[in-house]
């Protein structure tokens, strides 16, 4: 798989982060994939990147739990892109996975300071 | 709702796969497209074009790769595989066509038949009345306790005692009082048309809206108030040319003007499922209001529960009110009767009826199980032969699971074919079951006014449809997975490894072999328990016949009349009925000729108390009930009823003579024991028969049902107490059926008026008598006969493989100087043991299965020893011939090819 040179000084993603940040990141409105992978490398001042095609098979197991669904609408470009919306499901998930997160987050913080 | 999002989503991508899979593609180009635009931007117009869509390729990803990933997680790549194993399958099936036609021809007859026999089920006991809220419908009976060797049975209301019960009552909102009967109707030429007679509760209790028209208003159910009639909307359609004006015409039903007031709704047919007209019983029944007919019980009550009301609280309810009502009625305060009330869905089949139904359905599905037993059978004898294939597969690393999915597509893909092609069987069925009359298949046991739901009403539908479909896929998984999951053991690559063309012979076969010996067991099993149940059956069909109703049915033709006589008009009937009967004589052909007012083994006639030293004033309750016959004097002659003593009636015994009764032979010895009951005055309840003397003594006749015992039965003549309505009886010389159309023109010229009806043979009312016997019977024995034939096939598969596994071995037994007779002996014992233990767990199970017959069966034990032996002697038989063919060809081999193959 072809890698892009700039990898290297960027950090992965978390496992299992990828869902809670699209959920995140499509409490502002909705979006197509292109624009989600662009927020979410934007937003983190491009420490973190979105392997960009892993991100489609989330989007689609998000929707196969119900908490995104998507409709093809006209792009600025003009093209047509599927657009995915967060659902009501979608909202509380992403309130439990922000809340675990934090836990876990905490934890490892405790532990980095004891040590 | 998140669940809800999530199964839309799962639902579009399989039912739009195509278009899904290309959004896909799209939605990635799209990805691309916009990547290349920001590396293009990002590199200030240096970057070709076609360099900025490498970066962006290189910082996509393999496409395809993810391309793939997205389609898993959608689902779409299972929906190509399963595709892709279907396209496998039917090929693998079309290989080898002669499997796959019996397989196929097996389950469209397994199936169909189980089709069939849900549909009728499903019409009769599944299926919701068609009224509103059927579950709160009520049937209220009046209930009449054991008493003189009478079961305890439901009886119907009269009209005062129904109105004393509605009056007192809390538990329902609507009560509805109706009767079935024929009328004759004129429009053009007079015919006998189903009618109903109901109040002006019947509709709303129902909750049934007329498609034209109104309902009755009360006062039309006042005595004699204004004739109104409501037809059926077949009636309308078929008969008054759906005329649009047919609201005010009038009708001349029964020789009166009757106004029609509404068209009932498509298919409603009331509770008697057959009824065209419905009227009030103020008209057609006035007399049902005079005080004196509160014993005249006609009526069916079906009544609406009350919110709140649970069935079972109804059901003490009417317990308690129905003694009171009965107490109301001095006339006929009769200790022991009372009122019931049940769920109407539950009472509108027969018990006997249902049982049966479901009898059939068991077996029905037993036969399929049997036939699910013989294709994992041929299933598992194909996997043997496939065993390199599966191997080599499994060798270059399918996974175990693919190819377990993928046999099993084999065997669903083969059911459903199976299922495509039982969809013409299952509506043959139906419809087979469809045309049994209503009337012949209920049998006597129907309750009266209640053949809402009958086979008439069976037909294939989606219901069917849908039921084929899941009973074909749990088929094919049934006789699928057995052997899949043997032919794909893992211990099978040794087959592989061992580079052999033989499978190994221990282990892995020796285990296949006790998987394909139990299942052969169980086919003998099952096949046991239908033969030993259409068995039993069988013979209490066979006790059913040859029970002596009686009478000579033989050459008998027997019409319906109804005279047009109106009340006082039945003083002319003797003279009319007189001439008729002479005119009949002399048709060429004609025996003897007679009337009388009910047929035999009908389901019951009238019946009244009888008291012995003429009528008292009161009716205690502990006078013996007695049946009551109208016939004309050459009745017994006809019917060929012996004298026993006295005398029978002549013309003699007209409306001036004293009254004359004759009783059965029943009545005779327990009346009167130990003295004759010629001379003796009694009184019994009808037909004005207050003092009455006994001239004669008859031979007992079977008038209620074949399998009741005769009971109390008095003979009244025609002559002496006219009735308007009649069956005309013709002995004859030879065929009775050439008789009916000269009979019929014959009385159509006598009596022009008179509509003749329900011309048949007496022999036919017999057969009716036991059809539902008959029917179920044959219907077991078919369903045995085939679980028979497929168990023989079974044991003929499992040991024909044996012998083929075994060539070899027995090639050097014959080559090392074994005789034909122990190779034989060898190969049969095979056969032997898997029909004794087959035998033997089948008649553990069939002495349980057959307990369920208990309540169809007549003067049989549920496990009748005769019939127990003679079943499994001949699956003994049957299995042992199965065995004996391989074994023969085995015994003859020729050692000498035997082992060079």
């Amino acid at each position: 798989m072809a890698r892009d040179e700039g990898r290297n000084e960027k950090e992965e993603l978390l496992k299992g982060t990828l869902d809670m940040l699209i959920l995140q990141t499509l409490t502002l409105q909705s979006m197509h994939g292109y624009a989600i992978a662009q927020h979410i490398e934007r937003l983190s001042g491009d420490v973190l990147t979105v392997e960009q095609g892993s991100l489609y098979p989330a989007l689609e197991r998000l929707q196969k739990k119900g908490w995104v669904t998507s409709k093809w609408g006209p792009s600025p470009t003009g093209r047509r892109a599927r657009y995915y919306t967060l659902t009501p499901a979608g909202r509380r998930q992403l309130g439990a996975e922000i809340t675990s997160f934090d836990r876990v987050l905490a934890a490892i913080q405790r532990i980095l300071e004891r040590a | 709702m998140s669940l809800l999002d999530g199964l839309r989503h799962r639902l579009r991508v399989f039912v739009q796969q195509r278009s899904y899979d290309r959004e896909i593609d799209e939605e990635l180009r799209f990805h691309l497209s916009l990547e290349a635009m920001q590396q293009q931007h990002a590199g200030r117009g240096i970057l070709s074009p076609q360099d900025a869509r490498d970066r962006a390729r290189r910082r996509f990803g393999n496409p395809t790769y993810h391309k793939e990933e997205t389609r898993h997680m959608s689902g779409l790549d299972f929906v190509d595989m399963a595709r892709q194993d279907v396209r496998f399958a039917l090929r693998t099936l079309r290989r080898t066509p002669g499997f796959t036609a019996v397989a196929i021809l097996t389950l469209a007859l397994g199936i169909g038949a189980n089709t069939a026999i849900f549909s009728a089920v499903d019409a009769m006991l599944l299926r919701q009345l068609p009224y509103r809220e059927p579950d709160r419908l009520m049937l209220v009976s009046l209930t009449v306790a054991a008493r003189h060797g009478e079961p305890a049975h439901d009886n119907d209301w009269s009209y005062l005692k129904a109105n004393a019960f509605r009056d007192a009552q809390r538990d329902y909102t609507d009560l509805a009082l109706s009767s079935g009967e024929s009328v004759t109707l004129r429009l053009g030429q007079a015919t006998r048309e189903h009618a109903e007679v109901v109040d002006e509760h019947y509709l709303p209790t129902l909750g049934i809206h007329p498609f034209l028209g109104r309902n009755f208003l009360s006062d039309e159910n006042l005595p004699n108030g204004k004739r109104s009639v409501l037809v059926s909307y077949a009636f309308w359609q078929g008969r008054l040319n759906a005329d649009p004006t047919v609201l005010g015409r009038t009708l001349d039903i029964e020789g009166a003007p009757y106004t029609v007031i509404g068209v009932m709704p498509t298919g409603f047919r009331g509770l008697t499922g057959q009824g065209d007209f419905w009227m009030t019983i103020g008209a057609r029944r006035p007399y049902m209001f005079e005080p004196n007919e509160a014993w005249d019980h006609e009526f069916t009550m079906v009544a609406r529960l009350a919110t709140g009301i649970s069935a079972r609280r109804a059901r003490s309810d009417a317990a308690l009110l129905g003694t009171r009502v009965n107490y109301a009625f001095p006339s006929d305060g009769t200790p022991g009767w009372g009122a019931t009330a049940r769920p109407l869905d539950g009472a509108r089949v027969d018990p006997i009826v249902r049982r049966s139904l479901l009898v059939l359905l068991g077996a029905v599905g037993f036969v399929l199980l049997v036939a699910c037993a013989n294709l994992a059978n041929l299933f598992l004898v194909r996997a043997s032969t496939r065993q390199r294939e599966i191997a080599v597969r499994l060798a270059i690393g399918a996974s175990r699971r693919r190819l377990v999915r993928q046999l099993l597509t084999e065997s669903v893909v083969l059911s459903t074919l199976g299922a495509v092609a039982s969809v013409g069987v299952a509506w043959w069925g139906a419809h087979l079951l469809s045309t049994l009359s209503p009337e012949r298949a209920l049998g006597p046991h129907r309750l009266a006014g209640l053949g809402a739901v009958n086979f008439s009403t069976i037909r294939l539908d989606w219901r069917g449809l849908a039921f084929a479909g899941t009973v074909a896929v749990m088929t094919g998984l049934l006789f699928g997975l057995v052997p899949a999951l043997q032919a794909t053991r893992p211990s099978l690559t040794d087959a592989l490894k061992e580079g052999s063309a033989e499978p190994p012979v221990r282990g892995g076969l020796f285990r296949r072999l006790t998987t394909r010996n139990c299942l052969v067991v169980l086919e003998l099993a099952l096949a046991l328990v239908l033969l030993a149940g259409s068995g039993v059956m069988i013979r209490s069909f066979a006790k059913l016949t040859g029970v002596d109703p009686g009478f000579d049915a033989r050459r008998v033709l027997t019409l319906r009349m109804n005279s047009p006589a109106h009340g006082n008009a039945t003083d002319s009937l003797p003279a009319l009925y007189q001439s008729l009967l002479a005119s009949l004589r002399a048709l060429p052909g004609v025996e003897s000729v007679a009337l009388g007012d009910c047929p035999p083994l009908a389901g019951g006639c009238n019946s009244t108390v009888i008291w012995l030293g003429g009528r008292a004033k009161e009716i205690t309750g502990k006078e013996p009930q007695i049946g009551v016959h109208w016939v004309t004097p050459d009745w017994f002659k006809v019917m060929r009823v012996p004298l026993f003593a006295g005398r029978v009636f002549t013309d003699a015994d007209g409306r001036g003579a004293r009254k004359a009764l004759l009783v059965n032979a029943t009545a005779a010895r327990r009346l009167w024991p130990n003295e004759s009951p010629i001379g003796k005055i009694v009184g019994i309840g009808m037909g004005g028969f207050d003092t009455a003397y006994v001239v004669g003594v008859v031979g007992d006749v079977r008038f209620h049902t074949i399998d009741s015992v005769p009971a109390f039965d008095a003979y009244v003549s025609y002559y002496q107490a006219p009735r308007p309505s009649a069956i005309v009886y013709l002995r004859t010389v030879a065929d009775p059926t050439t008789l009916a159309r000269p009979a019929r023109s014959l009385i159509g010229d006598l009596v022009p008026a008179a509509p003749v009806y329900d011309v048949r043979t007496l022999a036919s009312r017999v057969d009716d008598a036991s059809a539902q016997a008959q029917f179920s019977s044959v219907l077991l024995a078919l369903f045995a006969a085939s679980a028979l034939v497929l168990a023989a096939v079974g044991v003929y598969g499992v040991v024909a493989f044996g012998v083929k596994q075994r060539t070899r071995e027995i090639g050097i037994r014959v080559a090392l100087g074994a005789e034909q007779s122990e190779v034989l002996r060898l190969i049969v014992r095979q056969g032997v043991r898997l029909a004794l233990t087959g035998v033997g767990l089948g008649l553990l199970a069939a002495f349980a299965a057959t307990r369920a017959l208990g309540a169809l069966l007549f003067d049989v034990a549920p496990s009748d020893p005769l019939t127990f032996g003679i079943v499994a002697a001949l699956l003994g038989l049957a299995a042992l011939t199965a065995s004996w063919i391989p074994a023969r060809r085995a015994a003859r081999l020729d050692p000498s090819t035997a082992l060079r193959d």
